[in-house]
């Protein structure tokens, strides 16, 4: 039996736990399951960051997942997916964005997991604006997570 | 909460928000006339006697939002950049729902605009179908959403919900609207006729800030090119701010799909210009 991939795009905030608990329940032939979650900082191209909105193109957003998820698949064996980005305004310590893999061996579950967060981050249709004591401005994109994603090259 | 109409002695007088920062303000407003089932057909075969009642109502709506500040006491005169109004014709309940959206960059909220709007819209109807159905009722003209302005974002429904505070707009459609750190978001509008081929464009997050686009329509007739590279030589031709496309990294995409200068383009075509994404 294989889970169907889980995508959302949402407001409200969401439960880790909760969410990995669900991508396991009734499974038994699972042997790994990796979860990342993506937190606002406080700091980042200025400090004092006291919150950020978080835009995204509807639609695309959720395509542009499931791309990305439909490749993880392609590349490792793989159980069960479960990705959750928030979207308006959050503010420091808030989760941002979950990943959760599951499948039967570490690996698959440890790299896919990776190179679903790294897709995302250069292929989702996301921007943020953070919100500092000296103003609002846009987040450039990083070369760093340019580089990320072209780890999976093949 | 006090009421800002009202000075400290209680009287009515006109807020001064000359002081009052920018912002892209939208508001929409819905109501309903219902009527007689055979009046709602006679409509929408277009068989009443005062002929066409639907493009006559939404006239009435535009030009009405335009002029509520003469109508309604302590309202600002406004330079609207957009008032759409819609028209559903709902057999099950034989009514005709109304829609109106107002927008415009400025320092005061456009909820009373939408208002107006549906209401001489509804007005129009009931005059336009008159003649064959004096039973009509104008009902349940209320305020839908707005966003923008120091008031915060408010949608029908979701009031309730929120903990406390204005409630935050749900983004079902349409982007999530950002902070008013940066103003000058201006809708050019559509530039289309009905039924010609059009291209619809988007301009998302940093880049409609810099830019002061949001969406606009293109007639597929001002490409030279049938493609990403043409509407971009159109928009430029179309307004000097287009320029900004090729400053810094753009992004382009194409029904939602990634797409190139050569990509081509057909009616009706979604093509969204934003910059890299931040996400994760």
């Amino acid at each position: 039996m294989v889970h169907e991939p889980l995508i959302r795009v949402q407001e409200a905030p969401f439960d880790a736990g909760a969410e990995q608990s669900a991508l396991l329940a009734g499974r038994t032939d699972i042997g790994a399951v990796v979860s990342f979650t993506g937190l606002v900082r406080d700091f980042n191209e200025r400090p004092e960051v006291t919150a950020l909105t978080l835009e995204h193109y509807p639609g695309m957003t959720e395509s542009a997942l499931e791309a990305i998820v439909a490749e993880a698949r392609g590349r490792w064996d793989l159980d069960g997916v479960r990705v959750i980005h928030r979207i308006g305004r959050l503010t420091p310590g808030d989760p941002i964005v979950l990943v959760a893999v599951a499948s039967a061996h570490r690996r698959a579950a440890f790299e896919a997991c990776d190179f679903i967060m790294d897709y995302l981050k250069t292929r989702a249709p996301f921007w943020k604006k953070e919100h500092a004591q000296e103003g609002d401005y846009w987040v450039s994109e990083r070369h760093s997570d340019h580089e990320d994603a072209g780890r999976w090259k093949t | 909460m006090s009421l800002t109409h009202l000075n400290a002695r209680g009287e009515a007088h006109m807020v001064d928000v000359a002081d009052k920062p920018e912002s892209r303000r939208e508001a929409s407003a819905s109501g309903r006339i219902r009527m007689l089932p055979e009046t709602l057909a006679l409509l929408a075969e277009g068989g009443l006697p005062k002929g066409d009642v639907l493009a006559t109502a939404r006239i009435a709506g535009i030009q009405a939002a335009k002029r509520t500040h003469e109508l309604i006491p302590l309202c600002h005169a406004l330079a609207l950049s957009k008032v759409a109004i819609d028209f559903t014709l709902d057999e099950a309940e034989s009514c005709v729902e109304v829609t109106a959206t107002c927008r415009l960059n400025g320092r005061t909220g456009v909820e009373m605009e939408a208002l107006t709007a549906v209401s001489v819209a509804c007005l129009t109807l009931y005059d336009m179908c008159k003649a064959v159905d004096k039973g009509m009722e104008i009902e349940a003209i209320r305020l839908d959403a707005k966003t923008g302005g120091k008031s915060g974002d408010y949608r029908r429904g979701a009031a309730a919900e929120a903990s406390g505070g204005a409630a935050v707009v749900t983004g079902a459609e349409g982007p999530i609207v950002t902070g008013e750190g940066h103003g000058g978001q201006v809708v050019v509008g559509s530039r289309c006729e009905i039924a010609s081929p059009c291209i619809r464009v988007k301009c998302l997050a940093e880049l409609r800030e810099r830019l002061g686009v949001g969406e606009l329509s293109v007639p597929l007739s001002e490409l030279e090119r049938p493609d990403v590279g043409g509407l971009k030589a159109a928009l430029k031709a179309l307004d000097p701010r287009f320029t900004g496309l090729e400053e810094g990294r753009v992004l382009c995409a194409v029904n939602q799909v990634m797409a190139g200068d050569s990509t081509p383009i057909t009616d009706d075509d979604e093509v969204a210009f934003f910059p890299p994404v931040t996400g994760g």
